[in-house]
Protein backbone atom coordinates (compact mmCIF):
# COMPACT_ATOMS: atom_id res chain seq x y z
CA UNK A 1 0.00 0.00 0.00
CA UNK A 2 0.93 3.41 -1.00
CA UNK A 3 2.39 5.41 2.21
CA UNK A 4 -0.11 8.30 1.42
CA UNK A 5 -3.39 5.76 1.35
CA UNK A 6 -2.35 4.32 4.77
CA UNK A 7 -1.50 7.61 5.96
CA UNK A 8 -5.22 8.59 4.55
CA UNK A 9 -6.37 5.43 5.95
CA UNK A 10 -4.83 6.46 9.83
CA UNK A 11 -6.14 10.13 9.17
CA UNK A 12 -9.91 8.61 8.34
CA UNK A 13 -10.03 6.28 11.40
CA UNK A 14 -8.96 9.05 13.92
CA UNK A 15 -10.91 11.69 12.71
CA UNK A 16 -14.32 10.00 12.24
CA UNK A 17 -15.97 9.19 15.67
CA UNK A 18 -19.73 9.99 16.18
CA UNK A 19 -19.38 13.34 17.45
CA UNK A 20 -18.19 14.33 13.95
CA UNK A 21 -20.63 12.72 12.13
CA UNK A 22 -23.39 14.04 13.91
CA UNK A 23 -21.96 17.57 13.65
CA UNK A 24 -21.53 17.02 9.99
CA UNK A 25 -24.63 15.09 9.74
CA UNK A 26 -27.35 16.81 12.04
CA UNK A 27 -26.53 20.11 11.87
CA UNK A 28 -27.23 20.57 8.48
CA UNK A 29 -30.07 18.65 8.51
CA UNK A 30 -31.22 20.64 11.43
CA UNK A 31 -30.70 24.23 8.58
CA UNK A 32 -32.29 22.64 6.36
CA UNK A 33 -35.36 21.40 7.42
CA UNK A 34 -35.65 24.06 10.33
CA UNK A 35 -34.33 27.13 9.44
CA UNK A 36 -35.31 26.82 5.97
CA UNK A 37 -38.58 26.06 5.99
CA UNK A 38 -39.41 28.27 9.24
CA UNK A 39 -38.05 31.09 7.13
CA UNK A 40 -39.76 30.80 4.24
CA UNK A 41 -42.38 32.81 5.72
CA UNK A 42 -40.14 35.38 5.85
CA UNK A 43 -38.16 35.03 2.73
CA UNK A 44 -39.85 34.38 -0.81
CA UNK A 45 -38.80 32.80 -3.54
CA UNK A 46 -34.71 33.16 -3.97
CA UNK A 47 -33.96 34.22 -8.26
CA UNK A 48 -30.71 32.22 -8.92
CA UNK A 49 -29.84 32.37 -12.65
CA UNK A 50 -33.01 31.80 -14.91
CA UNK A 51 -35.12 30.20 -12.23
CA UNK A 52 -36.71 30.75 -9.15
CA UNK A 53 -35.55 28.69 -5.72
CA UNK A 54 -37.47 27.87 -3.44
CA UNK A 55 -35.91 28.97 0.08
CA UNK A 56 -35.38 25.68 1.12
CA UNK A 57 -33.55 24.51 -2.11
CA UNK A 58 -31.46 27.70 -2.32
CA UNK A 59 -30.25 26.76 1.71
CA UNK A 60 -29.88 22.87 0.87
CA UNK A 61 -27.99 23.38 -1.79
CA UNK A 62 -25.31 26.14 0.04
CA UNK A 63 -25.18 23.49 2.69
CA UNK A 64 -23.79 21.27 0.64
CA UNK A 65 -20.69 24.19 0.37
CA UNK A 66 -20.86 24.98 4.12
CA UNK A 67 -20.87 21.36 5.04
CA UNK A 68 -17.68 20.81 2.92
CA UNK A 69 -15.87 23.73 4.15
CA UNK A 70 -16.47 22.56 7.85
CA UNK A 71 -15.36 18.93 6.94
CA UNK A 72 -11.86 20.34 5.92
CA UNK A 73 -11.80 21.90 9.61
CA UNK A 74 -10.40 18.01 10.05
CA UNK A 75 -7.49 18.97 8.16
CA UNK A 76 -5.95 21.22 10.77
CA UNK A 77 -7.77 19.25 13.77
CA UNK A 78 -5.53 16.66 12.54
CA UNK A 79 -2.27 18.75 12.10
CA UNK A 80 -2.79 20.40 15.46
CA UNK A 81 -3.21 17.01 17.08
CA UNK A 82 -0.49 15.38 15.37
CA UNK A 83 1.97 18.06 16.95
CA UNK A 84 0.27 18.38 20.61
CA UNK A 85 -0.03 14.64 20.75
CA UNK A 86 3.68 14.43 19.51
CA UNK A 87 2.53 12.14 16.48
CA UNK A 88 3.76 14.22 14.01
CA UNK A 89 7.57 13.61 14.98
CA UNK A 90 6.44 10.04 15.10
CA UNK A 91 5.19 10.16 11.69
CA UNK A 92 8.31 12.00 10.43
CA UNK A 93 10.77 9.42 11.65
CA UNK A 94 9.14 6.69 10.36
CA UNK A 95 8.86 5.67 6.39
CA UNK A 96 6.66 8.98 5.44
CA UNK A 97 8.35 12.38 3.94
CA UNK A 98 6.59 15.71 4.56
CA UNK A 99 4.99 15.24 1.47
CA UNK A 100 3.00 12.14 2.21
CA UNK A 101 1.94 13.86 5.18
CA UNK A 102 0.83 16.87 3.23
CA UNK A 103 -1.06 14.95 0.27
CA UNK A 104 -2.80 12.57 2.58
CA UNK A 105 -4.10 15.44 4.73
CA UNK A 106 -5.57 16.90 1.16
CA UNK A 107 -6.95 13.56 -0.10
CA UNK A 108 -8.19 13.19 3.38
CA UNK A 109 -10.13 16.92 3.33
CA UNK A 110 -11.12 15.12 -0.71
CA UNK A 111 -12.80 12.48 0.38
CA UNK A 112 -14.27 13.87 3.50
CA UNK A 113 -15.79 16.85 1.46
CA UNK A 114 -17.00 14.72 -1.42
CA UNK A 115 -18.98 12.54 1.66
CA UNK A 116 -20.24 15.02 3.19
CA UNK A 117 -21.12 17.06 -0.21
CA UNK A 118 -23.03 13.59 -1.32
CA UNK A 119 -24.73 12.79 2.11
CA UNK A 120 -26.16 16.19 1.92
CA UNK A 121 -27.17 16.29 -1.42
CA UNK A 122 -28.78 12.79 -0.72
CA UNK A 123 -30.35 14.42 2.11
CA UNK A 124 -31.56 17.14 0.51
CA UNK A 125 -32.31 16.58 -2.43
CA UNK A 126 -36.08 16.10 -1.22
CA UNK A 127 -35.95 20.02 -1.10
CA UNK A 128 -34.57 20.74 -3.94
CA UNK A 129 -35.17 18.16 -6.70
CA UNK A 130 -37.83 19.87 -8.50
CA UNK A 131 -35.20 22.64 -10.08
CA UNK A 132 -32.51 19.96 -10.27
CA UNK A 133 -31.33 20.09 -13.56
CA UNK A 134 -27.75 18.02 -13.67
CA UNK A 135 -26.15 17.48 -17.10
CA UNK A 136 -22.90 15.31 -17.87
CA UNK A 137 -20.98 19.21 -17.57
CA UNK A 138 -22.71 19.70 -13.76
CA UNK A 139 -21.89 16.62 -12.19
CA UNK A 140 -17.90 16.72 -12.80
CA UNK A 141 -18.31 20.51 -11.92
CA UNK A 142 -19.30 19.87 -8.64
CA UNK A 143 -17.11 17.16 -7.92
CA UNK A 144 -14.71 19.79 -9.21
CA UNK A 145 -15.23 22.59 -7.30
CA UNK A 146 -16.20 20.31 -3.81
CA UNK A 147 -12.51 19.43 -3.83
CA UNK A 148 -10.74 22.78 -4.75
CA UNK A 149 -12.77 24.14 -2.30
CA UNK A 150 -11.95 20.87 0.21
CA UNK A 151 -7.95 21.78 -0.42
CA UNK A 152 -8.52 25.54 -0.35
CA UNK A 153 -10.49 25.78 3.21
CA UNK A 154 -8.10 22.65 4.26
CA UNK A 155 -4.98 24.91 3.47
CA UNK A 156 -6.62 27.80 5.57
CA UNK A 157 -7.18 25.03 8.84
CA UNK A 158 -3.57 23.67 7.81
CA UNK A 159 -2.41 27.34 7.92
CA UNK A 160 -3.74 28.09 11.24
CA UNK A 161 -2.73 25.01 12.88
CA UNK A 162 0.56 25.29 12.05
CA UNK A 163 0.72 28.91 13.85
CA UNK A 164 -0.66 28.21 16.78
CA UNK A 165 0.41 25.44 19.89
CA UNK A 166 -2.57 26.85 22.08
CA UNK A 167 -5.90 24.89 22.33
CA UNK A 168 -7.71 28.13 23.17
CA UNK A 169 -6.18 29.89 20.66
CA UNK A 170 -6.20 27.49 17.52
CA UNK A 171 -9.97 27.00 18.33
CA UNK A 172 -10.99 30.85 18.70
CA UNK A 173 -9.22 31.46 15.31
CA UNK A 174 -10.61 28.39 13.83
CA UNK A 175 -13.69 29.29 14.89
CA UNK A 176 -13.58 33.05 14.48
CA UNK A 177 -12.60 32.34 10.41
CA UNK A 178 -14.52 29.59 9.35
CA UNK A 179 -17.55 31.76 11.21
CA UNK A 180 -17.26 34.57 9.13
CA UNK A 181 -16.95 32.52 5.83
CA UNK A 182 -20.19 30.58 7.04
CA UNK A 183 -22.11 33.54 7.75
CA UNK A 184 -20.52 36.40 5.44
CA UNK A 185 -21.22 34.37 1.93
CA UNK A 186 -24.33 33.21 0.10
CA UNK A 187 -24.59 29.63 1.17
CA UNK A 188 -27.72 30.91 3.58
CA UNK A 189 -28.85 34.35 2.04
CA UNK A 190 -28.74 35.78 -1.56
CA UNK A 191 -26.09 38.63 -1.96
CA UNK A 192 -28.81 40.16 -4.53
CA UNK A 193 -30.96 41.48 -1.10
CA UNK A 194 -27.96 41.94 1.21
CA UNK A 195 -26.80 45.77 1.30
CA UNK A 196 -24.19 46.66 -0.99
CA UNK A 197 -21.39 46.87 1.17
CA UNK A 198 -22.10 43.82 2.64
CA UNK A 199 -23.00 42.05 -1.40
CA UNK A 200 -19.20 43.26 -1.89
CA UNK A 201 -17.86 41.78 1.49
CA UNK A 202 -19.87 38.64 0.64
CA UNK A 203 -17.31 38.36 -2.96
CA UNK A 204 -14.30 38.65 -0.76
CA UNK A 205 -15.32 35.73 0.86
CA UNK A 206 -14.10 32.08 -1.03
CA UNK A 207 -17.07 30.22 0.43
CA UNK A 208 -19.77 32.24 -1.79
CA UNK A 209 -17.60 30.67 -4.79
CA UNK A 210 -18.04 27.50 -4.08
CA UNK A 211 -21.62 27.86 -2.75
CA UNK A 212 -22.09 29.58 -6.32
CA UNK A 213 -20.72 27.01 -8.34
CA UNK A 214 -22.45 24.17 -6.31
CA UNK A 215 -25.46 25.71 -7.20
CA UNK A 216 -24.69 26.28 -10.70
CA UNK A 217 -23.92 22.84 -11.09
CA UNK A 218 -26.80 21.61 -8.97
CA UNK A 219 -29.76 24.15 -11.33
CA UNK A 220 -27.93 23.90 -14.51
CA UNK A 221 -27.43 27.78 -14.51
CA UNK A 222 -23.77 27.82 -15.28
CA UNK A 223 -23.33 31.00 -17.00
CA UNK A 224 -19.40 33.37 -17.45
CA UNK A 225 -19.77 34.46 -13.95
CA UNK A 226 -19.60 30.97 -12.77
CA UNK A 227 -16.93 30.15 -14.61
CA UNK A 228 -14.80 33.33 -13.72
CA UNK A 229 -16.01 31.78 -10.04
CA UNK A 230 -14.14 28.71 -10.44
CA UNK A 231 -11.05 30.11 -12.13
CA UNK A 232 -11.00 32.88 -9.01
CA UNK A 233 -11.44 29.25 -6.56
CA UNK A 234 -8.65 27.53 -8.73
CA UNK A 235 -6.38 30.38 -7.77
CA UNK A 236 -7.05 30.58 -4.30
CA UNK A 237 -7.07 27.28 -3.54
CA UNK A 238 -3.63 26.71 -5.32
CA UNK A 239 -2.03 30.04 -3.78
CA UNK A 240 -3.23 28.57 -0.42
CA UNK A 241 -2.33 25.27 -0.73
CA UNK A 242 1.73 26.39 -1.76
CA UNK A 243 1.56 28.43 1.70
CA UNK A 244 -0.12 25.65 3.81
CA UNK A 245 2.56 23.12 2.03
CA UNK A 246 5.33 25.36 2.99
CA UNK A 247 4.49 26.10 6.27
CA UNK A 248 4.49 22.53 7.34
CA UNK A 249 7.24 21.69 5.47
CA UNK A 250 9.35 24.12 7.52
CA UNK A 251 7.38 22.84 10.96
CA UNK A 252 10.61 21.79 13.35
CA UNK A 253 10.32 19.41 16.05
CA UNK B 1 29.90 -4.51 11.09
CA UNK B 2 29.41 -0.72 11.95
CA UNK B 3 25.74 0.12 12.64
CA UNK B 4 25.75 3.75 12.77
CA UNK B 5 28.89 6.25 11.97
CA UNK B 6 28.94 9.91 12.99
CA UNK B 7 31.97 11.77 11.67
CA UNK B 8 32.44 15.21 12.85
CA UNK B 9 29.23 16.22 13.49
CA UNK B 10 27.89 19.11 14.71
CA UNK B 11 24.56 20.84 15.41
CA UNK B 12 23.46 23.99 16.95
CA UNK B 13 20.34 26.00 17.56
CA UNK B 14 20.53 29.98 17.16
CA UNK B 15 23.66 30.66 18.82
CA UNK B 16 24.06 27.26 21.50
CA UNK B 17 26.07 24.65 20.13
CA UNK B 18 23.92 21.43 20.91
CA UNK B 19 26.46 19.15 18.98
CA UNK B 20 30.41 19.85 18.83
CA UNK B 21 31.85 17.81 16.37
CA UNK B 22 31.27 14.26 17.87
CA UNK B 23 32.62 11.17 16.27
CA UNK B 24 30.33 7.46 17.12
CA UNK B 25 31.00 4.24 15.67
CA UNK B 26 28.31 1.78 17.13
CA UNK B 27 28.29 -1.84 16.14
CA UNK B 28 25.79 -3.75 15.04
CA UNK B 29 23.74 -6.15 17.26
CA UNK B 30 24.81 -4.55 20.69
CA UNK B 31 22.38 -2.53 23.24
CA UNK B 32 24.74 0.78 22.83
CA UNK B 33 23.80 3.34 26.18
CA UNK B 34 24.10 7.29 25.34
CA UNK B 35 24.35 9.17 28.55
CA UNK B 36 24.18 12.82 29.23
CA UNK B 37 22.68 15.34 31.91
CA UNK B 38 19.95 16.89 30.91
CA UNK B 39 20.69 19.35 28.27
CA UNK B 40 23.72 17.70 26.88
CA UNK B 41 22.81 16.91 23.68
CA UNK B 42 21.90 13.38 23.60
CA UNK B 43 18.09 13.94 22.14
CA UNK B 44 19.44 16.15 19.26
CA UNK B 45 21.89 13.36 18.62
CA UNK B 46 18.91 11.39 18.23
CA UNK B 47 17.17 13.44 16.27
CA UNK B 48 20.00 13.99 14.03
CA UNK B 49 20.99 9.73 13.54
CA UNK B 50 16.55 9.24 13.27
CA UNK B 51 16.85 12.13 10.09
CA UNK B 52 14.49 13.92 12.03
CA UNK B 53 16.70 17.32 11.65
CA UNK B 54 19.82 17.90 9.09
CA UNK B 55 23.30 18.79 10.72
CA UNK B 56 24.84 21.43 10.23
CA UNK B 57 28.56 19.65 9.24
CA UNK B 58 29.45 16.35 9.35
CA UNK B 59 28.99 13.16 8.43
CA UNK B 60 26.19 10.45 9.20
CA UNK B 61 25.74 6.87 8.30
CA UNK B 62 22.98 4.66 9.35
CA UNK B 63 22.79 1.15 8.85
CA UNK B 64 25.62 1.58 5.72
CA UNK B 65 23.36 4.77 4.20
CA UNK B 66 24.16 8.24 3.96
CA UNK B 67 21.47 9.83 6.51
CA UNK B 68 22.00 13.56 4.82
CA UNK B 69 21.19 12.02 1.73
CA UNK B 70 18.68 9.04 1.81
CA UNK B 71 16.79 10.00 5.12
CA UNK B 72 13.86 8.01 3.70
CA UNK B 73 15.79 4.79 3.15
CA UNK B 74 17.49 4.75 6.94
CA UNK B 75 13.66 5.65 8.32
CA UNK B 76 12.12 2.56 6.75
CA UNK B 77 14.56 0.23 8.55
CA UNK B 78 14.44 2.22 11.99
CA UNK B 79 12.11 1.88 14.95
CA UNK B 80 11.97 5.25 17.36
CA UNK B 81 10.57 5.99 20.20
CA UNK B 82 10.84 9.77 21.29
CA UNK B 83 10.96 11.03 24.31
CA UNK B 84 7.94 13.18 24.40
CA UNK B 85 4.84 11.01 24.21
CA UNK B 86 3.28 10.45 21.10
CA UNK B 87 -0.51 8.72 20.83
CA UNK B 88 -3.57 8.92 19.36
CA UNK B 89 -5.67 10.28 22.03
CA UNK B 90 -9.09 8.79 20.33
CA UNK B 91 -8.15 5.39 19.72
CA UNK B 92 -7.95 2.35 21.55
CA UNK B 93 -4.58 0.61 22.71
CA UNK B 94 -5.31 -2.54 20.72
CA UNK B 95 -6.64 -0.21 17.42
CA UNK B 96 -3.25 2.41 18.42
CA UNK B 97 -0.99 -0.77 18.06
CA UNK B 98 -3.30 -2.48 14.63
CA UNK B 99 -3.04 0.86 13.17
CA UNK B 100 0.99 1.30 13.80
CA UNK B 101 1.31 -1.68 12.08
CA UNK B 102 -0.77 -0.59 9.42
CA UNK B 103 1.12 2.67 8.52
CA UNK B 104 4.39 0.29 8.56
CA UNK B 105 2.57 -1.55 5.82
CA UNK B 106 2.15 -4.53 8.34
CA UNK B 107 0.30 -6.95 6.65
CA UNK B 108 -3.10 -8.15 8.53
CA UNK B 109 -2.47 -11.41 9.47
CA UNK B 110 0.73 -10.28 11.30
CA UNK B 111 -0.82 -7.25 12.50
CA UNK B 112 -3.16 -9.35 14.74
CA UNK B 113 -0.59 -11.83 16.23
CA UNK B 114 1.89 -8.91 16.75
CA UNK B 115 -0.99 -6.79 18.65
CA UNK B 116 -1.59 -9.88 21.06
CA UNK B 117 1.64 -10.76 21.31
CA UNK B 118 2.23 -6.82 22.31
CA UNK B 119 -0.42 -7.27 24.59
CA UNK B 120 0.54 -9.56 26.49
CA UNK B 121 4.35 -8.99 26.42
CA UNK B 122 3.61 -5.54 27.59
CA UNK B 123 0.86 -6.38 29.90
CA UNK B 124 -1.86 -4.21 28.09
CA UNK B 125 -4.54 -6.87 27.64
CA UNK B 126 -6.49 -5.57 30.61
CA UNK B 127 -6.74 -2.11 29.41
CA UNK B 128 -6.61 -3.11 25.45
CA UNK B 129 -10.21 -1.54 25.32
CA UNK B 130 -9.10 1.77 26.94
CA UNK B 131 -8.48 4.50 25.12
CA UNK B 132 -4.97 6.33 24.95
CA UNK B 133 -6.86 9.36 26.47
CA UNK B 134 -8.12 8.25 29.34
CA UNK B 135 -4.36 5.85 30.05
CA UNK B 136 -2.22 6.54 32.88
CA UNK B 137 1.58 8.17 31.91
CA UNK B 138 3.08 4.60 32.67
CA UNK B 139 0.65 2.86 30.43
CA UNK B 140 0.67 5.10 27.58
CA UNK B 141 4.67 5.19 28.01
CA UNK B 142 3.75 1.32 27.37
CA UNK B 143 1.73 1.06 24.57
CA UNK B 144 4.06 4.20 22.59
CA UNK B 145 7.29 1.44 23.77
CA UNK B 146 5.20 -1.61 22.63
CA UNK B 147 3.70 0.17 19.39
CA UNK B 148 7.20 -0.21 17.56
CA UNK B 149 7.30 -3.56 17.86
CA UNK B 150 4.34 -4.21 15.90
CA UNK B 151 7.17 -3.56 12.16
CA UNK B 152 10.23 -4.76 11.82
CA UNK B 153 13.90 -3.33 11.54
CA UNK B 154 17.29 -3.53 12.16
CA UNK B 155 18.18 -0.62 14.56
CA UNK B 156 15.74 0.92 17.74
CA UNK B 157 16.13 4.48 18.82
CA UNK B 158 14.79 4.84 22.51
CA UNK B 159 14.93 8.04 24.15
CA UNK B 160 14.59 7.44 27.65
CA UNK B 161 11.75 4.41 27.42
CA UNK B 162 11.09 4.20 31.16
CA UNK B 163 10.23 7.19 32.26
CA UNK B 164 6.92 6.75 34.11
CA UNK B 165 7.01 3.71 34.18
CA UNK B 166 7.00 1.10 38.34
CA UNK B 167 9.90 -0.85 38.96
CA UNK B 168 8.26 -3.39 37.58
CA UNK B 169 7.16 -2.77 34.04
CA UNK B 170 10.70 -0.93 33.87
CA UNK B 171 12.10 -4.37 34.36
CA UNK B 172 10.13 -6.44 32.10
CA UNK B 173 11.10 -3.78 29.67
CA UNK B 174 14.54 -4.09 29.65
CA UNK B 175 14.27 -7.94 29.84
CA UNK B 176 12.25 -7.62 26.81
CA UNK B 177 14.70 -5.75 24.93
CA UNK B 178 17.91 -7.89 26.10
CA UNK B 179 15.83 -11.19 24.49
CA UNK B 180 15.10 -8.93 21.59
CA UNK B 181 18.50 -8.46 20.53
CA UNK B 182 19.65 -11.94 21.46
CA UNK B 183 16.76 -13.56 18.96
CA UNK B 184 16.61 -10.91 16.29
CA UNK B 185 20.12 -9.74 16.43
CA UNK B 186 18.86 -5.94 16.01
CA UNK B 187 20.83 -3.29 17.54
CA UNK B 188 19.55 -0.66 19.93
CA UNK B 189 20.50 2.95 20.90
CA UNK B 190 19.28 3.60 23.93
CA UNK B 191 19.24 7.20 26.43
CA UNK B 192 18.66 6.93 29.82
CA UNK B 193 19.16 9.06 33.27
CA UNK B 194 19.04 5.72 35.43
CA UNK B 195 21.97 4.32 35.20
CA UNK B 196 21.27 1.10 36.79
CA UNK B 197 19.34 0.54 33.22
CA UNK B 198 22.10 1.07 31.02
CA UNK B 199 24.70 -0.92 33.65
CA UNK B 200 21.97 -4.07 33.34
CA UNK B 201 21.21 -3.45 29.66
CA UNK B 202 23.92 -1.36 27.55
CA UNK B 203 27.28 -3.71 25.99
CA UNK B 204 28.99 0.12 25.00
CA UNK B 205 28.34 2.98 26.85
CA UNK B 206 28.80 6.83 25.57
CA UNK B 207 28.73 9.61 27.82
CA UNK B 208 27.89 13.09 26.43
CA UNK B 209 28.33 16.41 28.52
CA UNK B 210 28.07 19.91 26.57
CA UNK B 211 27.78 18.45 23.22
CA UNK B 212 30.80 16.58 23.44
CA UNK B 213 31.56 12.50 23.71
CA UNK B 214 33.43 12.49 27.01
CA UNK B 215 34.25 8.42 26.88
CA UNK B 216 32.83 5.17 24.98
CA UNK B 217 33.46 1.88 26.72
CA UNK B 218 31.82 -1.11 28.42
CA UNK B 219 30.25 -0.66 31.65
CA UNK B 220 33.53 -3.04 33.01
CA UNK B 221 35.81 -1.01 31.40
CA UNK B 222 34.56 2.20 32.86
CA UNK B 223 34.56 0.84 35.88
CA UNK B 224 38.13 -0.37 35.46
CA UNK B 225 39.13 3.33 33.90
CA UNK B 226 37.34 5.50 36.38
CA UNK B 227 36.26 3.22 39.24
CA UNK B 228 39.42 2.85 41.11
CA UNK B 229 38.72 4.00 44.19
CA UNK B 230 35.97 2.66 46.94
CA UNK B 231 33.14 4.56 48.80
CA UNK B 232 33.87 3.91 52.27
CA UNK B 233 30.58 4.91 54.31
CA UNK B 234 30.94 4.66 58.46
CA UNK B 235 27.63 5.40 61.13
CA UNK B 236 28.78 6.02 64.46
CA UNK B 237 26.60 5.12 67.40
CA UNK B 238 26.46 8.76 68.93
CA UNK B 239 26.71 12.44 67.19
CA UNK B 240 30.97 13.16 66.98
CA UNK B 241 31.00 16.88 65.40
CA UNK B 242 34.81 16.72 65.37
CA UNK B 243 35.19 13.26 63.51
CA UNK B 244 35.92 14.63 59.81
CA UNK B 245 39.00 16.54 61.71
CA UNK B 246 39.99 13.06 63.32
CA UNK B 247 40.61 11.44 59.78
CA UNK B 248 41.79 14.52 57.71
CA UNK B 249 45.37 13.53 58.31
CA UNK B 250 45.10 10.33 56.40
CA UNK B 251 46.45 10.22 53.33
CA UNK B 252 44.14 9.26 50.27
CA UNK B 253 41.27 9.61 52.49
CA UNK B 254 38.78 12.04 50.61
CA UNK B 255 35.73 12.98 52.99
CA UNK B 256 32.50 13.67 50.81
CA UNK B 257 30.03 14.59 53.35
CA UNK B 258 29.83 14.13 57.40
CA UNK B 259 26.83 14.87 59.73
CA UNK B 260 28.69 13.48 62.76
CA UNK B 261 27.23 10.04 62.32
CA UNK B 262 27.54 9.41 59.12
CA UNK B 263 30.40 9.97 57.18
CA UNK B 264 31.36 9.08 53.48
CA UNK B 265 34.73 8.62 52.13
CA UNK B 266 36.44 7.82 48.75
CA UNK B 267 40.04 6.05 48.49
CA UNK B 268 41.99 4.68 46.14
CA UNK B 269 43.70 2.96 48.60
CA UNK B 270 40.70 2.21 50.69
CA UNK B 271 42.42 -1.37 52.88
CA UNK B 272 44.99 0.91 54.63
CA UNK B 273 42.49 4.03 54.63
CA UNK B 274 39.83 1.86 56.72
CA UNK B 275 42.64 0.41 59.13
CA UNK B 276 43.59 4.10 59.78
CA UNK B 277 40.40 4.99 60.46
CA UNK B 278 39.51 2.20 62.71
CA UNK B 279 42.53 2.91 64.59
CA UNK B 280 41.65 6.34 65.39
CA UNK B 281 38.02 5.83 66.04
CA UNK B 282 39.24 3.06 68.61
CA UNK B 283 42.02 5.70 70.18
CA UNK B 284 38.80 8.16 70.66
CA UNK B 285 36.83 5.65 72.07
CA UNK B 286 33.85 6.10 69.65
CA UNK B 287 31.81 2.95 69.08
CA UNK B 288 30.72 2.16 65.01
CA UNK B 289 27.30 1.00 64.18
CA UNK B 290 27.93 -0.11 61.18
CA UNK B 291 30.53 0.02 58.02
CA UNK B 292 30.95 -0.41 54.48
CA UNK B 293 33.19 -0.53 51.46
CA UNK B 294 30.99 -0.67 48.32
CA UNK B 295 33.26 -0.42 44.66
CA UNK B 296 32.13 2.47 43.02
CA UNK B 297 28.93 2.51 40.68
CA UNK B 298 28.08 3.56 37.16
CA UNK B 299 26.47 6.80 38.67
CA UNK B 300 29.07 7.54 40.72
CA UNK B 301 31.62 7.52 37.47
CA UNK B 302 29.12 9.48 35.59
CA UNK B 303 28.81 11.94 38.17
CA UNK B 304 32.37 11.92 38.02
CA UNK B 305 33.19 12.11 34.33
CA UNK B 306 30.63 14.96 33.88
CA UNK B 307 32.08 17.12 36.69
CA UNK B 308 35.60 16.69 35.20
CA UNK B 309 34.70 17.48 31.98
CA UNK B 310 32.58 20.74 33.11
CA UNK B 311 35.76 21.08 35.15
CA UNK B 312 38.09 21.66 32.31
CA UNK B 313 35.34 23.43 30.37
CA UNK B 314 35.40 25.98 32.88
Amino acid sequence: MHPIIRLVNRNITISVNPGFLIWQVIFPLIYIFVAGFAYTALIDNVPFGNKDLTYPAFLASGMIGFNIMNSTLVSGIIIWNDRRHGMFEQIMSGPFTRVHYILSNIATIAIIGLVSAGLIAAVGYPVFFESVEFSPVTIPLIIFSSITGAILFGSIASIISTRLRSSEGFNVIINTVFLFFAFVSTAFYPASGAPQPLATIFYLNPLTYLVDIIRAGIFGTITEFVILEMVILAVLASILFIIATRLLTKLDF
Amino acid sequence: MSCIEVHSLSKSYSSILAVDTIDLSVESGQVFGFLGPNGAGKSTVIKLLTTLIQPDSGQISVLGVNAIKEPLKIRKKIGVVLQQPSYEPTLSVEKSLEKYGMMWNVDKKTRQIRTEELLESFELTQIRKKKNEDLSIGQRRRVQVAREFMHDMDLLFLDEPTVGLDPSARRKLLDFLKNKVKDTGMTIFYTTHVLTEAEYLCDNIAIINNGKIITVDSPNELKNRFGNEKTIKIHVSEQFIQLPNLLKDIPDCNIEKSDGIIITIHSTNSEIVLMNILKILNQNNIPISDLSAMPTNLEEIFLKVVSDSDASNN
